[in-house]
This record gives structure tokens, C-alpha cells and sequence, in this order.
């Protein structure tokens, strides 16, 4: 039956429902939906090796970003330091626990089970992929994954730290220290580890 | 034209891709082949989801931006800005690329979020004839860009944590920042709700072309 073939040469756009060929496409490249513009699919360029290494090297930054203080302030002779946590929480007692909770939520959960689950995703294709409960455990992970990388916002808090100096310079001394160095390169390294995943190239394994 | 239109949705040749996992499968069936996530055809529902979100979105802009969303004591002095003035101090202070930032962020982006979702529901609910393809770039541009608004919530945690120095120097958030919280979730989760493939069936009569 024709049906067969269908699977691997067409492709319904996720936003319009236009089925489209499939073609082969050059490295780099992606494939826009003639009709609405939408990726389709992209080059499956992730390798699954130099992803382990960048979800390693995010794990190793993930801790310090997260604990030592992103800026600090120095206010006649008064010092003042803060982690990502503490500004959540300060918001937070003062009540506005729904600011406190997003912060909280965006800046470091969501990083945290971003990099945490590619992990075991792919720990999982690397080494259990035909164990029933493990493949159970990759589908529930790879259903999640979109939802995890949108709230995941680093960019974003990096540019905020930095309005944040220049906010406060004016009337004080702010200092950068080892924590605002961690965090940079955890936002780097996520950048480039999202830029290597491929959710699409993810699901495909279970295929094979 | 038209005919090879309807022909070339999946609907019409009896496939659906998965919610989930993208995967092809074929109407009849309950769940996909690949993931068991339930197979939805389209998400009639999805439009009046969304409507709602917008709406409740639309209404809380209001409080997050008239009253205050910090409150600054200096030397004893108490002043709340909401966020528009929080700008406009900055302007008077020679801050322009960050009053910049600032304004696109958290004005801005709100704004250009619900004026465009309240384009792009209208046009599936009330068949606008919009060009469909400029909503959907106008769609995928806010779907991108609406997450930026969290940039004032992150500035104002961090001013909060470091700037408590008694009646000297100190630093609060005001109601604002809660209607502001909601109002960017709202937005985002009425554009994620959404089916987008209701817009290309209700419109697919009109002039196919566009
Ligand atoms: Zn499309
Ligand atoms: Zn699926």
C-alpha cells in the first residue's frame, strides 16, 4: 500500500496542517512550510556525544551559578550580595509570591530540568534504549522537553543582570564576582547545547 | 485552486500529526503509534481557551500599569514608580539604551502580544480576510518575543535582594508586579493553547492565494 511510504516522504506543518515532501536537505539548512513559513524540520546535526559533554560541562557550572552571588553592592560601607534564589525570595516575602515563583520557576527550575533531562535522554540512548521501562521513561521525558525550553529563560537574566549594574551604578558600587563568571557559562554552554538538540532527531531514535 | 488546497491538508487525506511527538498518523486511529499521546484532530475548543486567557490578560494590563510596580525610599523619602515613570526617570538620568530596553520590554512587548492575538482570534472567529500568512508570521514573531517581558520581573527581583539598606536606601516591589507576573503568563499560555491549524480550515474558502 501506498500508506508505507508515507511516513518517511511527507510531513504535516504543525501549524497549518499542509502536508509537504519531505526532502533531503543540504547541512545547516531548514525547511520552511511553503504556505506559513513555519520550520519544518531542520538537518539532524545532534551528536549524541557532544551533547554528553556539554550537558556535563552545564552540570559543572549549574551549581555555582546557582550559589554564589550573582552581584554584589557596595552602599557606604554596607555590602550586599545576591543569588538568583535570594531575589525570588525576597520578593516573595514581601508578597508578591507570584513574582517570586516565576523568578524562581524560569531562572533556575526550569534550566536545572532542562539540562538534567537531556542528560538522561541521553544516557537513556546511549545505553538502555531497548529496556521497556527506560524507553517509557524517554517518551515522558521528550513529551515534556518543549515545555521545559520555553520557560527556561537564562538569556534573558543574563540581560537583566546587566540593566541591573547599570541600573545601580549610579548611586552605588557593584561588583561582578565568580558567580556572575558561572553563570555566563552556563547560559554559553545551554545556548550551545540547545542549539545541538534536535527534539526531532530525539523522537526518531525511538524508531530505530 | 482551491481544490488542490483541500487536498494538500492532512485533514482532508485522513492524516494527523501527533501533539506531541509530530509523528504521522493516520485519523483513525485513537492514539499515536509512537508516543500514546491521545491523537486531536483539531482543538475546536482551543479558540474560546484562548479568547478567555486574552481577555483575562487584557484586563489585568490595566492594573500593571497604573499602579505602582516598586517603591524606592531614599533617605527617607519614599517614592513608587509604576512603569512608565520607572522609564521616564531613566530618560532623565541619560539611561537610553536601558530605558530602551526597559520600554520595548516591558510596554512594548505586552502590548504588541494582546494587540496581535486579538488580530489573529478575530480573524479565525470572525473570518477576517487578513492575509494568512502575515498572521502567522505575526503569530510565530509573538509567540518568540513575548517571554522578553520577564526582563522587569528579573531587574526588579535583583534590585529587591541587594537594595535593602533601612531608611537609607531600600527597595520593594509594589502590586503591579503581580498584575505584571500574570499578564505575561496569561499571554503566553493564550498563544500556546491555541490551535493555529483552526486558522488555515476557517479561512480556506476565502481567497486561497494569500
Ligand atoms: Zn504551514
Ligand atoms: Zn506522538
Amino acid at each position: 500500500m501506498e500508506r508505507d511510504c508515507i511516513d518517511d516522504c511527507v510531513i504535516l506543518c504543525r501549524s497549518c496542517d499542509l502536508v509537504v515532501r519531505k526532502r533531503a536537505l543540504p547541512s545547516g539548512a531548514r525547511a520552511l512550510c511553503p504556505r506559513c513559513d513555519t520550520v519544518l524540520y531542520d538537518t539532524p546535526y545532534c551528536s549524541i556525544n557532544g551533547m554528553l559533554a556539554l550537558c556535563i560541562t552545564a552540570l559543572i557550572f549549574l551549581a555555582p551559578a546557582n550559589f554564589l552571588p550573582i552581584l554584589e553592592l557596595h552602599f557606604f560601607g554596607s555590602v550586599r550580595t545576591t543569588t538568583i534564589a535570594e531575589g525570588a525570595m525576597a520578593v516573595s516575602q514581601q508578597g508578591y509570591w507570584i513574582v517570586g515563583l516565576s523568578v524562581m520557576l524560569t531562572a533556575v527550575i526550569a534550566p536545572a530540568l532542562l539540562i538534567l533531562s537531556i542528560l538522561s535522554q541521553i544516557l537513556i540512548i546511549k545505553y538502555q534504549l531497548h529496556n521497556a521501562f527506560f524507553r517509557n521513561v524517554l517518551k515522558r521525558l521528550l513529551a515534556y522537553q518543549s515545555i521545559i525550553s520555553q520557560l527556561s529563560m537564562l538569556e534573558i537574566y543574563l540581560i537583566s543582570i546587566l540593566v541591573s549594574v547599570f541600573n545601580l551604578s549610579d548611586f552605588a558600587d557593584i561588583f561582578l564576582g565568580m558567580g556572575t563568571f558561572c553563570f555566563s557559562m552556563l547560559f554559553i554552554v545551554t545556548l550551545f547545547l540547545q542549539r545541538e538538540y534536535n527534539l526531532e532527531h530525539m523522537w526518531n531514535m525511538l524508531d530505530e | 485552486m482551491n481544490n488542490l488546497n483541500e487536498k494538500a491538508q492532512g485533514k482532508a487525506m485522513g492524516l494527523t500529526a501527533c501533539p506531541s511527538c509530530n509523528k504521522l498518523n493516520e485519523i483513525k486511529y485513537l492514539r499515536c503509534s509512537r508516543c500514546d499521546t491521545l491523537l486531536l484532530v483539531r482543538d475546536t475548543s482551543s479558540l474560546q481557551k484562548s479568547w478567555a486567557l486574552l481577555i483575562t490578560a487584557a484586563i489585568l494590563l490595566i492594573p500593571a500599569n497604573i499602579y505602582p510596580i516598586t517603591m524606592l525610599t531614599d533617605r527617607g523619602r519614599i517614592r513608587y514608580d509604576t512603569i512608565y515613570t520607572g522609564i521616564t526617570h531613566l530618560v532623565q538620568s541619560d539611561m537610553f539604551p536601558i530605558a530602551i530596553i526597559l520600554f520595548t520590554a516591558s510596554i512594548l512587548v505586552p502590548l504588541l502580544k494582546i494587540v496581535g492575538l486579538t488580530i489573529y482570534l478575530s480573524a479565525i472567529s470572525f473570518r477576517l480576510p487578513i492575509s494568512k500568512k502575515m498572521l502567522m508570521v505575526g503569530f510565530h514573531i509573538i509567540e518568540w518575543i513575548g517571554r522578553w517581558s520577564m526582563l522587569d520581573l528579573f531587574v526588579i527581583s535583583i534590585t529587591v535582594a541587594l537594595v535593602n539598606m533601612g531608611q537609607l536606601l531600600d527597595a520593594k516591589a509594589a502590586p503591579a508586579a503581580t498584575a505584571f507576573a500574570l499578564v505575561i503568563l496569561l499571554t503566553q499560555m493564550a498563544a500556546k493553547v491555541l490551535d493555529t491549524r483552526l486558522l488555515w480550515d476557517r479561512l480556506e474558502s476565502k481567497d486561497d492565494t494569500n
